[in-house]
């Protein structure tokens, strides 16, 4: 059996180097040429010029997480659209390739999951104090975690091949549903209790804007890189397993 | 299963076996006309509460366990001060009780299917497997509601006899009926699933509790809200509901179209 | 310093371990999955290799 050449396959390696040669513009971008953003009002109305520039805020250092930690969250629900989609189109042609794809897709997306958990969670312990509050965002995130962890572990518990990809491809299709209702609703819904505590960064100047872009177009170069990669391995692997079987009978 | 129950192996006149042939047979003196399909929907509803009004399983499991949940909501409260209101997190317990019987109630719905092999005896009959699906969920819906009208009267006369109900308690029955209803319907395509797995009980739960997170959040904040009233009660009661209520049309939207591929597999 | 420009950098240092360690942790997860990726492939290869073998000794025989 010859390999079909591929051309994601060709162009996973060059995809790899851009994406690490973005994100490493956009890491050092994002602490030169991006400046601070301001936070809380000096007190007593002081002021200090630096640079040509008039500052009244408190400068904050704990905001750089966010060029990172944005594009890698957004990296992560373009991973389980995938997820989704190659879930949908296994329901309608059933091969069994598709059913790989996806959980090579959940497998990239639950990376990007947890790179935007630790890194929220560092942001979130400088700014509030705290380890976790059931913050709309952070929750929503928390639950996605969940449900892709639940996602492996639906697969593990079934042994039956056909039977596995159906499930799982129902479940993340499901999943990817669930995941915008939990934002909508955990923002949507007033909470009696604790009042929403974020602060919207909105309007970010071009040169914040730069490295913001230049790292999220990284992470996806990297993302499909890692998914293509893992995907020839698992690819692989099961057309081993194939002839493993094959040889057997 | 205990000896005082009718044992559906020994008996010949198995209620879901009854059903399945019951559908067959108005099949057969006219096969070109299958039964409407809210007479299909009818039969395999009918087939569940018959089988319950036999055995009363399910219902005396779930109920048993509410009243157990309930007593460890009371042992967890109990060195709490003696004027403590438990108003405030009353909607919190009622859907933590909601959501664990339910659990029970699910885990079961799909196992006696699954042990008479009657589900395979169902799928033999030409009928639109969704039929299977609003069916099941609708059974799974009135145990729920069962459940529900009996331990939540015994929840407040264990938890909140002391305390000031807001006049607009009444209006909790909205964000119980919306939430059951999406309990039932999600937790009908989870627990198809989960039967076919290894473990099925602990998965149905790892699955479940996340997916219907957003639901949960929106009912425990109307139920809340309900229960202890104010000026802006309806402010979050009604975001809640309507949030609550496009979530259950979604997904049991959604539900209904995997459910053919899930049964079929 | 002046107090009002120590007042507006009066949170950088604090907050500067946990953007480094944000980061750093960043970086560890992908790598982790990559060495995931590897190790993988590894195993791959191996159970190839023992095919291989059990091929060679059948046409032996």
């Amino acid at each position: 059996m010859t390999e079909k050449p591929n051309i994601f396959d060709r162009l996973a390696p060059a995809l790899l180097v851009l994406g690490a040669l973005l994100t490493t513009a956009a890491f050092i971008l994002n602490f030169t040429s991006a400046p601070l953003v301001q936070g809380a009002l000096l007190p007593d109305n002081g002021l200090a010029v630096i640079g040509g520039q008039v500052v009244t805020n408190k400068l904050l250092l704990s905001q750089k997480i966010f060029y990172f930690h944005m594009p890698v969250a957004v990296t992560s629900f373009v991973a389980l659209l995938f997820t989704a989609v190659f879930g949908v189109l296994f329901l309608v042609k059933r091969n069994s390739h598709y059913d790989l794809m996806a959980k090579v897709a959940t497998e990239v997306a639950l990376v990007f999951i947890l790179m935007t958990m630790v890194s929220g969670e560092m942001w979130e312990r400088f700014e509030w104090g705290v380890w976790w509050t059931w913050e709309p965002r952070l929750t929503t995130y928390f639950i996605l975690m969940l449900l892709v962890i639940g996602y492996f572990i639906l697969r593990n518990a079934i042994d039956d091949a056909e039977r596995r990809a159906t499930y799982a491809a129902a479940f993340g299709i499901i999943a990817f549903i669930d995941a915008p209702i939990s934002l909508m609703i955990t923002r949507l819904v007033p909470s009696g209790a604790h009042p929403v505590i974020f602060r919207t960064d909105s309007g970010l100047s071009t040169p914040m804007l730069i490295p913001l872009l230049l790292a999220m177009f990284g992470f996806f170069c990297l993302a499909f890189a890692l998914y293509r990669f893992r995907l020839r391995q698992q690819t692989l692997k099961a057309r081993l397993d194939a002839l493993k079987t094959n040889l057997e009978d | 299963m205990t000896a005082t129950e009718p044992t559906p192996r020994a008996t010949p006149s198995v209620p879901t076996a009854t059903a399945t042939s019951a559908a067959a047979a108005t099949l057969t003196p006219t096969a070109t006309r299958r039964p409407s399909t809210f007479r299909q929907y009818r039969i395999l509803l009918g087939k569940d509460l018959r089988r319950e009004f036999r055995t009363r399983e399910m219902l005396t499991s779930m109920g048993i366990y509410a009243v157990l949940v309930l007593i460890v909501f009371g042992t967890a409260l109990m060195q709490a001060s003696a004027g403590f209101d438990v108003l405030p997190v009353a909607g919190g317990l009622i859907w933590a009780l909601i959501v664990f019987t339910s659990l029970l109630g699910l885990n079961r719905s799909f196992s006696h299917e699954k042990e008479e092999a009657a589900l395979e005896g169902i799928m033999l009959v030409p009928l639109d497997r969704s039929v299977i699906f609003l069916a099941k969920a609708s059974a799974n819906v009135l145990f729920l509601l069962v459940v529900e009208i009996i331990t939540l009267p015994l929840f407040y006369f264990l938890f909140l006899s002391g305390s000031a109900l807001a006049a607009t308690f009444g209006l909790a029955i909205v964000p119980l009926l919306v939430g059951t209803i999406g309990i039932a319907g999600v937790g009908t395509l989870l627990a198809t699933i989960t039967v076919n797995t290894r473990g099925q009980d602990v998965l149905l739960a790892v699955l479940f509790v996340p997916l219907v997170f957003p639901l949960l959040y929106a009912c425990v904040a109307a139920t809340s809200v309900a229960l202890l009233g104010g000026e802006d009660m309806m402010a979050t009661f009604g975001p809640a509901v309507a949030l609550a209520a496009a979530y259950d049309v979604i997904m049991i939207l959604v539900s209904w179209l995997l459910y053919d591929f899930i049964i079929s597999a | 310093m002046d107090p009002i420009l120590a007042e507006i950098y009066s949170t950088i240092l604090p907050a500067a371990p946990y953007v480094i360690a944000a980061y750093a942790l960043m970086w560890l997860v992908l790598l982790a999955y990559v060495l995931v990726i590897v190790t993988g492939q590894k195993r791959t290869e191996k159970q190839l290799a023992a095919l291989e073998e059990a091929l060679n000794a059948k046409h032996k025989q």
